[in-house]
């Protein structure tokens, strides 16, 4: 008699439909903005080489609303990413100086504290000027 | 006498003629102190002999009675129902694994997964078979958190990658690696972290931490895949810059 | 595939099945093994053995003390010579174990630890927290893939023995999965299906404990050893029957009734919680008879404090217990006292057999709880089973291996044929043709537990054994009126439901009369009308034979070698 196996098939919206898996799901969307990112400063760059007015008229661009909004979302995805990488951290990479390595919220502790310092730092140079 | 009733809505499938499965809903008296597993036994008592599911020993040291209840992979004899009802208990069988019948899933893909791994001690030389390998309490406690696992597949189940790549290795079975590789008395690390330093080993995982959510016995594969990735990254290092000690 | 033939078919994946498979496969890597379960292996019930495994492992102790212990508490019912044969190979076993990976909890030296124990005059029981069972099996499951001699037949449900020519020549069994028989032929068969706790209300038995591997070697008209010694375990929750494990009670833990009194005082002084666990089940019922037990929903209880030990050494030396309470009971022991009663827990009776494993019927070996050698004789010590199985499962792999290398030819494959062919008749188109009627596996079930439990418990009598032996065969009658709903033969649970009550009604009939025909008390039988011990009539092992109608009794000597039977006082 021939086994007739039901073969197990996902259902679209799983990520949705579990607290830890939307949280995975948006880490991960959290990665692909930051790369976008990376290369909307690039073309930044690019526009800045073409001279002053495609510069300032890409600036402008910039400054509209709609793509301030989609900033604002951009960035609490990539805000996410960075906190919930830190939070990964002390388990992917465990730091090991006694007997049990570090637990991975003191880990997350560190890592939050350096990252404030060096966007501070950032800012600083950027707004305080040296 | 019933304080009241709890409906069950759990997953059909019956091989011949096959089709698709459907859900049956059964109603059943509640006690505060039923766990889902008691609820299956009463459906099969008294409702409906033909409701077919994996149980032994009750106890939740078996591994036996995995299931999705409520969409969350569980332990049926761990899970009281008083935790999950909101008048409907959803009981389905285990995400990811083909369906043989009802609740009853297909798992010897895991066994295979499990054998690859080499989950025994590897050595050379055994030494002398009339007295104990000298093991301190700290070298026990290196490995003793990754021995617990009672292979029952809800890590399986919860893993969203396990779905998408069947071939992938699998929280369990690198727990089960990782457990053997700590072991002290065990010479074994450099065949198993060759078998998991490849595509469908430990570098299909994303840390997606859900193996480790549902693990009813505190494994913590997630961690385990990772500290694995770290290791089989030395070694292949290891290998490459210093060909001599191969 | 409908016929294979190997050279040793191993009917039972727990530790005493492994252990002998893994020892044939070491005797010969040239002989082929079927490991036959119907279950996974790591799902087999040796995985719920909590306490410990008790070998000689140190100066203080001695193969002569740990044989006097087993003797004494087997209530001078375990053959002498088996005994001695038992305890001077458990120390190889769990240091080969060791060796194989078991994670031994040790001390700071690093040496294999070892705890006190029900009925051991030292601390001989070596101990993985509180999960000895769960690590031995997965241990010996683990190691077993290193062979690739070793064929595993997984959810294959055996059915029958083949018997050709007065042998034992293999298995009929069902394949769950596929839905088909299949018949293992093999000039070795190995029994080691466990016992059968099932055939009782409230047990720490899982729910495969059906004593499968029991009632096979019965209706091959081998006998059945000592049924009457069923092992009520003192410290079980009530309601669900969950095991807490005796370790709490080495570990340090009292026992107390509703007035807070460690009542052990007035029945056992010298040895209080830690003496054996048929005196310590009696003095629960008898301290409920006198009212001074809490009440519950599930009826009386007594209480296990543990609440002396600190958090320290529960967390650390029996973490599984606390886990158990808070999740089962909702309380924490470190707190409270936890709630227990005695239950059904272990067989020392079960398929008679000598110190080889062999049995009666030439091919036919048995090892574990299912065999009786006897080493427990009427009553058991905790930590003994685990030895017992890797010790026996060890002599009988490597008994059976002799034996089929000893032969040159494989068994007759038109036995093998012809037994496939009745069996498919009996189970499907017999048992699986029949329509549901008035009577139903769980209503049969659960009148046959009833029964055991009420009349073939701790404490029996004439008359609740007779009413018991005949309730049972009029459960057999009733029997036959059993239909299923269930007419798949893909993973059929409740064709195999009726399977294993089928063979749980023969078992618990050769326990019924068993007890009633031994009119005295020894060890964990206890009659009530005969409430001494009788060594002049009774100082032998009672056999049941299978007939077509009442079991017949009948008795073997016992085997005494260097301790002559004398009063057992603790």
């Amino acid at each position: 008699m021939a086994r007739h196996e039901y073969p197990w098939k996902r259902r679209p919206g799983w990520w949705l439909r579990n607290p830890r898996y939307l949280a995975f799901q948006l880490r991960e969307a959290g990665g692909v903005v930051c790369a976008l990112y990376g290369l909307l400063l690039l073309n930044l760059l690019m526009q800045l080489r073409e001279g002053e007015s495609t510069y300032v008229a890409f600036l402008t661009m910039l400054r509209t609303p709609p793509v301030l909004y989609l900033n604002g979302v951009l960035f609490g995805l990539v805000l996410w990413h960075a906190i919930s990488w830190f939070m990964l951290i002390g388990k992917a990479q465990p730091v090991q100086l006694t007997r049990k390595p570090l637990p991975w919220k003191a880990v997350f502790g560190i890592n939050v504290v350096l990252w404030l310092g060096v966007s501070g730092a950032v800012v600083y140079l950027i707004f305080g000027g040296i | 006498m019933a304080e009241q009733d709890v409906v069950f809505r759990v997953t059909r499938y019956r091989p011949v003629p096959g089709g698709r499965p459907t859900f049956q809903d059964y109603r059943l008296p509640f006690r505060n102190d039923m766990v889902v597993l008691d609820g299956l036994n009463y459906i099969k008592d008294h409702l409906d002999p033909t409701l077919t599911f994996r149980w032994s020993c009750r106890m939740g040291i078996c591994g036996s009675c995995g299931a999705n209840i409520n969409g969350q992979p569980s332990l049926t004899c761990e899970t009281f129902i008083r935790d999950v009802s909101r008048g409907v208990v959803t009981v389905e069988p285990l995400s990811n694994f083909p369906i043989l019948k009802d609740l009853v899933v297909d798992f010897d893909d895991f066994l295979n997964k499990l054998a690859s791994v080499k989950p025994y001690i590897v050595r050379k030389d055994w030494g002398d078979w009339t007295k104990e390998y000298t093991q301190y309490p700290e070298d026990l406690e290196a490995y003793r958190q990754q021995s617990l696992c009672i292979n029952c597949m809800l890590c399986y189940a919860a893993c969203p990658v396990v779905g998408t790549s069947p071939e992938f290795i699998g929280p369990a079975a690198s727990a089960l690696a990782l457990r053997y590789i700590r072991d002290s008395r065990d010479e074994g690390a450099d065949a198993r972290l060759a078998r998991l330093n490849t595509k469908n080993g430990v570098w299909e995982c994303t840390f997606v931490g859900e193996c480790s959510v549902v693990c009813p016995k505190d494994v913590d594969p997630a961690a385990a895949i990772q500290t694995l990735k770290v290791l089989a990254t030395m070694r292949h290092l290891r290998r490459l810059l210093m060909p001599a000690s191969r | 595939m409908e016929r294979t033939t190997h050279d040793i078919v191993v009917v039972g994946g727990g530790a005493a099945g492994l252990r002998a498979a893994i020892a044939a496969a070491e005797a010969d890597p040239d002989l082929t093994i079927a490991l036959v379960s119907k279950v996974y292996p790591m799902r087999s019930h040796t995985v719920s053995a909590e306490g410990g495994t008790a070998a000689v492992l140190r100066d203080y102790d001695s193969f002569e003390l740990h044989a006097l212990d087993t003797i004494k508490g087997s209530d001078f019912l375990a053959d002498q010579d088996a005994v001695e044969f038992f305890v001077a190979r458990c120390p190889e076993e769990i240091i080969r174990l060791e060796h194989w990976g078991c994670p031994w909890s040790r001390d700071p030296d690093g040496r294999v630890s070892q705890r006190a124990f029900g009925g051991m005059s030292v601390k001989r029981t070596v101990y993985a927290a509180d999960k000895v069972g769960f690590h031995i099996l997965h241990t010996l499951f683990q190691t077993s893939m290193k062979y690739p001699q070793i064929h595993r037949f997984d959810e294959s449900f055996v059915t029958s023995l083949i018997v050709d020519g007065g042998a034992c020549t293999g298995v009929v069994a069902m394949d769950l999965r596929s839905g088909s028989m299949v018949a293992i032929a093999a000039k070795a068969t190995i029994l080691a299906t466990g016992g059968c706790g099932r055939v009782y209300e409230f047990t720490t038995n899982g729910f495969i404990k059906t004593g499968d591997g029991m009632a096979l070697a019965y209706r091959a008209g081998v006998p059945l050893k000592d049924m009457e010694m069923v092992q009520f375990h003192p410290t079980c929750l009530p309601g669900t029957g969950i095991l807490i494990t005796e370790a709490a009670r080495g570990e340090g833990g009292y026992l107390i009734n509703k007035d807070g009194e460690r009542y052990m005082q007035r029945y056992l002084p010298g040895k209080m919680e830690l003496g054996p666990r048929d005196i310590l089940s009696r003095a629960m019922i008898e301290e409920i008879k006198a009212g001074r037990a809490f009440e519950g929903p599930y009826g009386p209880y007594l209480g296990l404090d543990l609440r002396h030990l600190g958090a320290k050494k529960i967390n650390e030396r029996i973490p599984m217990v606390r886990e158990l309470v808070e999740k089962y009971m909702g309380l924490d022991p470190i707190h409270e006292p936890i709630p227990v009663r005695p239950g059904q827990h272990y067989m020392m009776g079960g398929v008679s057999t000598n110190m080889k494993g062999e049995t009666s019927l030439p091919g036919l070996y048995a090892v574990g709880e299912t065999a009786c050698v006897s080493i427990n004789g009427a009553n058991r010590l905790g930590s003994n089973s685990l030895s017992e199985c890797l010790v026996f499962g060890t002599a009988t792999g490597l008994a059976a291996a002799g034996f089929a290398k000893r032969r040159p030819s494989y068994p007759r494959g038109a036995a093998a044929r012809e037994a496939l062919r009745k069996e498919e008749a009996r189970v499907f188109d017999g048992l699986l043709g029949r329509e549901r009627g008035k009577e139903t596996l769980a209503g049969i079930r659960v009148e046959m537990q009833q029964l055991m439990e009420r009349d073939v418990g701790i404490f029996r009598d004439e008359s609740g054994l007779a009413d018991a032996c005949a309730n049972l065969a009029k459960l057999r009658d009733r029997f036959g009126a059993v239909g299923l709903a269930d007419k798949d033969r893909v993973f059929n649970t409740e064709l195999t439901g009726v399977l294993e009550l089928d063979l749980m009604l023969d078992v618990a009939a050769t326990i019924a009369h068993s007890a009633r025909e031994r009119r005295e008390s020894r060890g964990a039988h206890s009659r009530t009308d005969h409430p001494q011990r009788d060594d002049a009539n009774y100082l032998k092992h009672t056999l049941a034979f299978r007939t077509d109608g009442a079991p017949r009794i009948d008795y073997a000597p016992v085997t005494i070698t260097k301790w002559q039977p004398a009063e057992r006082k603790y």
